[in-house]
């Protein structure tokens, strides 16, 4: 992709003087290096609660739904509870990865990958949920419209349940090819940089033969925006198809239009709250600080806010209908007066809490620049969605309209082993990928290095927007982008070479070369700032900002002076400055001295 | 045709000289195989260790271990008949006419069996005087199956034979001559028994029978006695009653036999615009109270002088509303003149006494052919008793009663009794009396038995076996012939006294086919003594009879009462009776003490829901003089009188009941006297009691417009319907319309014209709540039974239920009003919590509705449930994957799902968890297996049978053929089944009638099934 202009108004997406190198190292650091104790840690604890999960699943299996808290009148309740909000987690990867990528957002580039993993295990979590609480999961492929030897069953298309079928797995793959396809320049860097042959061999088969051809960059390019393409739908698509599973019906409380909006950007709201959560920890346990902002995560707290307020808005107007369309079944639906006041008001509150009120401290900018108040909020407002979700399911269906049908749910163990278990195996998942995955998309980054990234900024500050560095490095083959990765000798790009000549080899020793360069003034002339003016000499081809430095440390200043320069004197220049030998000669500066002076 | 094609090979065949083309042709095979090369080296093969031989054996052996594998199946095993008996179509259900007459319940049947196993009971459509077949009756059939029944006859703890038992008892008896020993049986009301007794009596004069009825109607049988000359209670028929008023006595439960529901609803179905006009004065609220027109609270020391003021004496001293409700109804009773009916279930003599006085002129009584369904006297019994306790009396033969369990004194009469020098029990179990009885004769369930009945004087029926005697069982009637050395066995003997006398020159084939008979024979009875002077009269008794308990000391007034389900207490090993919930309460698996709210605010006893939705409630100690029950459950039951509490009999059984069965309290200490009306001390004590109730729900929040609708007669009869029963309307361009509108309706309707197309009416007002159908429906539909703690966690099986709802106001329409006028906030606080004072009460009965426009069939992903030509909403269980999205989407909540395997396994030990519990399966319904959903069919193998029969005969179908369990089992008519196609079906009219309306219309189900809204007489004048 190409460059692009970034106001330097704007905070910078990458932090500390990075080279593409020091991009290089830091996003392959983990999985090229041990494990620190603290995740052995966690991972540790994680499987332990997904294993415990496991047992309570096969013991669900084993003995029937029954060992759940459920009853004949609250016929779903942690289960469905769970996989809509494991599904409504998985939106925030795609829409960080695909409508941001529609929108050229580019500060995506540093949490996408994550977000994309996120959304993956989340789905997995999801999926398990419609399997398991099935009464008799080993049937489960029932519900997919495949041939089979029990003649003209076929499935009934007008359910949602099956609708969900077709979102979760298409979502589902959509969102593994999307992650799969950005992560083949960055598998290949893993590749490349490895010294284990194991895993050179593994990370030679995950990155398909990558090899940083143009025709490769092209094609991802191409991809990704296809890819994007497809995806975006479906972040609006996915969520609206969980919703039918309630609006479509018929129990008061469910049956409510407003849900496909309202579900959209609930999972949004929660997605990015669990994107918050994860990679608050995570930059902090991989050290990516420098990639993974301050600034992005207050784009994330003002995602949050956007969508925390139209699922706001949303519970209004629930309550605000329910109540004014005078239907007694809507007093008891889970935004009601029913419900504030009934036997379920902690979760009515719960709800209100987490996701309106907490939530509302984010308008705060130092609030919501602040990494643990935003680490917190997010992790309340997970919790909050949670009970949205539980809200919408129990307290619905446990007042229904026959009131003798009337109860409650609570759950067993078995119910909260399932949930902590899903947890555990999400946690699990993400470990494994934070150890073996690089968890941000390098490639991409060092494209926005140049116009976001802290030490271009600062440059572009010191010396106006106008002084183009591009040209300079452009003759290099590594700036060709991140395929420069490919060879280990071109880790020093550019920028490298110029952040270097600008600490070690800026100063050129005058006193040294003080004969040749009274010789070289002598016979192009000498410049007078009283009399003659300043050119630009960036504007000759070959004179980055660096050399001008140089050539004004000479006491060179105008095209004048450079259009007077043969070989004597190029061979001079290069005898003084001796970084690049023959470039002067080679770019004809006079040549491009003489043309410019002439244009003034 | 011959091709003259010919094929080339190659280039070689233009040489006809050619040797590769000649080898070609000579040889199979071009080149040589090499055989030799694998076979001609012998040593190598020699070396190898594989020879033919071993392959050889190899083959062999795979071969026959393939075979073997393939041979290996499951062994079901199945015993074919030897002779196929005539009767006997596999597959095809025999229906035998019989009678149940336990002493306790007695009603006219019939027995449905399948491959010579009885599996359900219906009602038996030629009775007309024929008991009521209750939900007991109807469960009875599992009580065949009781896997704790006794399998022999036991002498001194040892089985043995009959015939040992025989000599065993003979040397008793011989030995006993000259003591005194009591037959104490229950009530048989079998001709055929009090001849064969007198008879025993005759050859063996030292034994004398006494009868036990072990919920006591002496009272009205002494008062009925002293007055017409017979030991019987008078029969009732409430069809013929204008004015009802009822003091305590629940006619529509067990009150004298309860056989009266039937009646009482023909008078209760508006005709001509006109209704009985029932009031009731009751202490606890009851079925019947439930009903009535007007429920007046009064505690049962008040109801006797409510009868005294009604019966011409006055009413001062009892509350004013009270005073009042009398004198309305007195002046009611007045002008119904023979019309009137009053009766009471108060015990004494002198009560029982004033109430048929008064109804001496009412058409709605008939004493010339009384009931003979309760024979016991009370001070009969007391005097057995004392002379057990005493030691006067040395022997008890007892039959068909457990006096160990159900005597009030039973601790001190066990203690006697275990020193008798004779104890004999017939018993089916080893029930608290025989496990202590020295010689246990082992009876048969009443479907393996002959007998015959006389429940009504005139009308007689015969009981006769349905299944060969599942164990070495002997009934007591057999038993007496062996004694005394009669004919050969008890068939023949009530033969040759059918054909004596009551057959009176009939065919008693046809007599035992018909199962009932009217006879004007007077088949001489046993003479039962008449009470002792002074009618009724027992220890201790004063001028007001059985009131003399209330004369003790106690805060409270107790009445004692039999649950709809366990009755007295005889079939509490039966799991479908005790999962059964009570109809009032709602609660299974238990007895419990009802009491008013302000008593309970003033004890400090609590019910509250826990977290998951169950009830809990507080436990009280019930002191009675020196008798103490302890931490009796509580249940705060709305409607109950101040100052009175309530108690089922029947409950705390533990000997041969399986432990999940042991469940309640034994009240039958504190039924001091045989009075059912006690006084009593309560003291809060401590712990909590986990109740299993099935609704925690109480009222209707408002919504009774859509759930139960009902009006008051007055406006029935002069209101246009839209002002007492409008269809719920919709917006269509913004206007309204009603929902039955086709506009309505997003939906392209099924075709239903074509075939059968079956509709079920269910009258509200003849609904008495009487739970028979919710039996019926868990024979008929193999419902599982899963037990108390999974009731408690709201997860009962049963396909049909039957709501109770209590107005949150005085009314249900009061309740409306609140909800529509009080502020948000206190609306659900008022609307939800039912009038504790005295609310009022309406039972609905509620299966699967068939909608169809059924919200269920559009959300299985898998179209598990879907749509019927005859209307039904049909489940392929197979098919179901178990996702309980239709549950959830199911606004009448009447799918119920399989939380677990509930057939054989050990977690559920019910009956259809051992081979004879499964013997009363239903082969024409699958046992559903777990993770799938299941509900009412509108039992689909009963209208499928129907429709087949009638096939093969190549006829039309009648209408009334068509039926389901339910509709079967309802004695009141409120249940009416059929094809809506048939122009002239039954089920048309009720569809068209006024009151017809169906639950929940406004969402558009368009149901199969309706109800008919509740009209109440409220006329005061």
């Amino acid at each position: 992709m190409s460059s692009h202009y970034e106001a330097p108004i704007r905070e910078p997406l990458v932090l500390g003087d990075k080279s593409y190198h020091d991009i290089s190292v830091d996003v392959a650091a983990p999985v090229l290096g041990k494990a620190s104790k603290s995740w052995w840690i966690v991972f540790t604890i994680a499987l332990v609660a997904f294993l415990w999960g496991l047992g309570c699943i096969i013991y669900t299996i084993s003995t029937g739904i029954g060992v759940w808290g459920l009853n004949k009148t609250i016929g779903w309740a942690w289960d469905i509870t769970n996989f809509v909000w494991w599904v409504g987690i998985g939106h925030a990867g795609t829409l960080i990865s695909a409508v941001l990528l529609l929108f050229r957002q580019k500060w995506r580039m540093a949490v996408n990958r994550s977000a994309e993993a996120m959304t993956i295990f989340a789905v997995v979590q999801a999926g398990l949920f419609p399997i398991i609480h099935m009464g008799r999961p080993w049937l489960a492929y029932w519900v997919l419209p495949i041939p089979n030897q029990f003649g003209s069953l076929w499935v009934n298309f007008n359910s949602p349940l099956l609708w969900d079928v077709f979102a979760i797995s298409t979502y589902l793959s959509i969102s593994l090819v999307f992650w799969w396809t950005g992560l083949l320049p960055d598998f290949a860097m893993i590749r490349d940089r490895t010294k284990s042959p194991f895993q050179k061999k593994i990370y030679g088969i995950l990155s398909f033969g990558w090899s940083g051809r143009v025709k490769d960059w092209q094609r991802f390019e191409e991809v990704s925006l296809v890819l994007a393409g497809l995806a975006t739908p479906l972040v609006l698509s996915v969520h609206t198809i969980v919703s039918f599973d309630f609006a479509t019906s018929v129990v008061p409380g469910w049956h409510s239009t407003i849900y496909p909006p309202y579900f959209v950007a609930g999972a949004i709201f929660s997605g990015f709250a669990m994107v918050q959560t994860l990679l608050i920890i995570m930059r902090k346990v991989s050290h990516l600080e420098s990639y993974i902002t301050v600034l992005h995560i207050e784009y994330m707290n003002k995602v949050i806010l956007l969508t925390g307020g139209i699922v706001t808005v949303a519970y209004a107007i629930e309550f605000f209908i329910g109540w004014y369309s005078g239907v007694p079944y809507e007093n008891y639906t889970y935004l009601s007066f029913g419900a504030a006041t009934g036997p379920y008001w902690w979760a009515f509150w719960a709800l209100i809490t987490c996701n309106f009120i907490v939530p509302l401290s984010l308008w705060v900018k130092s609030l919501r620049r602040n990494i643990m108040w935003t680490f917190f909020v997010a992790l309340i407002i997970n919790i909050g969605m949670w009970f949205e979700r539980f809200d919408i399911i129990v307290v619905n269906i446990s007042k229904d309209r026959l009131t003798s049908s009337w109860t409650m749910f609570q759950p067993t163990f078995v119910d909260i082993g399932t949930f902590m278990g899903t947890i555990g195996f999400f946690f699990v998942l993400f470990l494994l990928y934070a150890r073996t995955f690089p968890v941000i998309a390098q490639a991409e980054v060092k494209t926005i290095m140049k116009t976001s990234g802290e030490a271009f900024k600062r440059l572009r500050a010191e010396h106006g927007d106008d002084h183009s560095h591009v040209q300079h490095v452009e003759q290099y083959p590594a700036d060709a982008g991140p395929a420069a990765n490919v060879e280990d000798k071109d880790f020093d790009s550019a920028f490298d070479d110029l952040t270097e000549e600008e600490s070690e080899n800026n100063e050129i020793d005058i006193e040294l070369h003080r004969g040749k360069i009274e010789n070289l003034l002598s016979r192009i002339g000498t410049y007078d700032p009283e009399v003659n003016k300043q050119d630009d000499l960036k504007k000759i081809s070959g004179v980055g900002p660096v050399m001008e430095q140089k050539l004004h440390q000479l006491g060179i200043f105008t095209f004048e002076q450079v259009s007077r320069m043969t070989d004597r004197e190029y061979d001079l220049l290069d005898e003084i400055i001796s970084e690049f030998p023959g470039r002067a000669k080679r770019d004809d500066w006079a040549g491009q001295a003489q043309a410019l002076k002439n244009k003034n | 045709m011959a091709s003259n094609k010919k094929y080339w090979k190659s280039v070689e065949e233009l040489n006809e000289d050619s040797t590769i083309v000649k080898a070609l042709k000579d040889n199979e095979f071009v080149t040589e195989i090499p055989t030799d090369e694998f076979l001609g080296n012998k040593e190598v093969l020699e070396t190898s260790s594989t020879t033919r031989r071993d392959f050889l054996k190899y083959v062999g052996f795979t071969t026959a271990a393939a075979t073997l594998a393939a041979c290996e199946g499951p062994v079901i095993k199945s015993i074919p008949y030897v002779v196929q008996p005539d009767e006997i179509v596999p597959g095809v259900a025999n229906y035998y006419a019989s009678t149940m007459a336990d002493g306790f319940d007695f009603a006219n049947i019939l027995v449905k069996t399948r491959e010579g196993r009885p599996i359900k009971i219906e009602k038996n459509d030629l009775a007309v005087n024929g008991g009521s077949v209750n939900a007991r009756v109807h469960a009875s059939v599992l009580s065949l199956y009781d896997k704790n029944r006794l399998t022999g006859p036991i002498v001194d703890g040892a089985e043995v034979n009959w015939a040992e038992f025989d000599t065993a008892v003979a040397q008793k008896l011989d030995g006993m001559a000259g003591k005194d020993v009591v037959l104490l049986t229950q009530t048989f009301a079998s001709p055929s028994t009090s001849k064969l007794i007198s008879e025993f009596t005759a050859k063996y004069p030292n034994v004398r029978h006494v009868i036990y009825d072990s919920v006591s109607c002496s009272g009205a049988l002494d008062a009925f006695q002293n007055k017409y000359g017979t030991r019987a209670l008078p029969d009732y028929d409430f069809s013929k009653a204008d004015v009802i008023v009822s003091v305590g006595a629940d006619f529509l439960g067990d009150w004298q036999g309860g056989s009266y529901s039937k009646g009482y609803a023909q008078g209760r179905i508006p005709k001509n615009g006109k209704i009985s006009r029932h009031i009731q004065f009751e202490a606890n609220l009851t079925l019947t109270g439930a009903k009535a027109d007007k429920r007046v609270l009064a505690t049962p020391s008040q109801q006797m002088q409510i009868l005294k003021a009604l019966t011409g004496g006055s009413a001062s001293g009892l509350p004013e509303n009270v005073v009042d409700a009398v004198n309305k109804a007195k002046a009611q009773l007045q002008k119904a003149g023979s019309k009137a009916l009053l009766v009471t279930s108060l015990p004494d003599v002198e009560s029982q006494t004033m109430a048929l006085n008064f109804n001496a002129n009412s058409e709605a009584m008939d004493v010339n052919k009384p009931l003979l369904t309760r024979q016991g006297s009370n001070s009969e019994v007391m005097n057995v008793v004392n002379g057990v306790v005493s030691g006067s009396i040395k022997g008890l033969i007892t039959v068909g009663v457990n006096p160990v369990y159900s005597l009030p004194n039973n601790i001190e009469f066990a203690e006697a009794y275990q020193k008798l020098e004779m104890s004999l029990a017939f018993a089916m179990k080893q029930d608290e009396t025989a496990s202590l009885a020295k010689m246990v004769a082992a009876t048969p369930h009443y479907l393996e038995s002959w007998g015959d009945a006389q429940i009504k004087k005139g009308t007689y029926s015969l009981m006769q076996p349905t299944i060969r005697p599942l164990f070495n069982t002997r009934q007591f009637q057999d038993c007496l012939m062996q004694w005394t050395g009669k004919a050969p066995n008890y068939f023949d003997y009530i033969k040759e006294n059918w054909t004596a006398s009551i057959l009176e020159g009939g065919s008693w084939n046809k007599a035992l086919e018909a199962g009932v008979l009217a006879s004007s024979a007077e088949m001489i009875m046993e003479e039962v003594k008449p009470a002792a002077e002074g009618a009724g009269a027992m220890e201790g008794s004063t001028s007001n009879g059985a009131f003399s308990a209330l004369s003790q000391d106690g805060d409270y007034e107790l009445t004692l009462y039999t649950s709809t389900g366990l009755g007295d207490g005889q079939q509490s090993n039966n799991p479908w009776l005790q999962e059964f919930p009570d109809p009032i309460t709602r609660a299974s698996w238990d007895n419990f003490l009802t009491v008013s709210a302000a008593d309970a605010e003033a004890l400090g006893l609590e019910n509250y829901h826990v977290s998951n939705g169950a009830l809990n409630g507080s436990y009280v100690n019930i002191a009675m003089g020196n008798v103490v029950l302890e931490n009796v459950p509580v249940i705060i039951q709305p409607g109950q009188a101040k100052g009175s509490v309530g108690l089922a009999l029947g409950y705390g059984k533990t000997a041969a009941i399986q432990e999940e069965m042991q469940t309640g309290v034994n009240a039958y200490p504190l039924y001091q006297n045989f009075s059912e009306v006690q006084k009593v001390n309560i003291e809060k004590a401590g712990g909590m009691h986990e109740f299993a109730c099935v609704q925690l729900q109480s009222t209707m929040a408002g919504r009774s417009n859509e759930i139960i609708k009902e009006t008051t007669l007055e406006i029935f009869n002069t209101k246009n319907i839209s002002e007492w029963n409008a269809v719920p309307v919709v917006d269509y361009d913004h206007s309204p319309i009603e929902v039955r509108d086709k506009k309505a309706d997003i939906w392209s309707p099924f075709d239903n014209t074509i075939g059968h197309h079956f509709n079920l009416s269910i009258d509200l007002n003849a609904c008495t709540g009487c739970g028979a159908c919710v039996i019926a429906c868990h024979a008929e539909n193999n419902v599982p039974v899963v037990g108390k703690e999974e009731v408690r966690k709201f997860r009962d099986m049963h396909w049909l239920r039957i709501d109770r709802y209590y107005s949150a106001g005085e009314t249900f329409k009061e309740e409306i009003e609140k909800l529509e006028n009080l502020p948000a906030f206190e609306t659900f606080k008022t609307v939800e919590v039912p009038a504790y004072e005295n609310p009022q009460v309406a039972f609905q009965p509620v299966m699967c509705q068939h909608c169809n426009h059924a919200p269920c069939e559009t959300v299985c992903p898998v179209a598990a449930t879907s749509h019927g030509r005859q209307g039904q909403n049909q489940m392929a269980y197979n098919r179901c994957v178990g996702t309980r999205y239709c549950a959830n989407n199911c606004p009448y909540k009447v799918r119920r799902f399989n939380w677990f395997l509930y057939n054989e396994n050990d977690e559920f030990d019910y009956n259809m968890n051992n081979d004879l519990g499964r013997m009363v399966l239903n082969p024409d319904v699958v046992v559903r297996s777990r993770g799938v959903m299941e509900k009412c069919s509108m039992c689909i193998q009963m209208t499928q049978k129907t429709i087949l029969d009638a096939k093969r005969d190549g006829r039309a179908i009648k209408d009334g053929e068509f039926s389901t369990a339910c509709s079967n089992a309802c004695e009141t008519g409120a249940m009416v089944f059929g094809d809506v196609n048939d122009d002239a079906s039954e089920i048309l009219k009720m569809k068209k009638d006024d009151r017809m309306y169906h639950l929940l219309e406004s969402t558009g189900t368009k149901p199969n099934v309706f109800y008919q809204m509740i009209v109440k007489n409220t006329s005061e004048a």
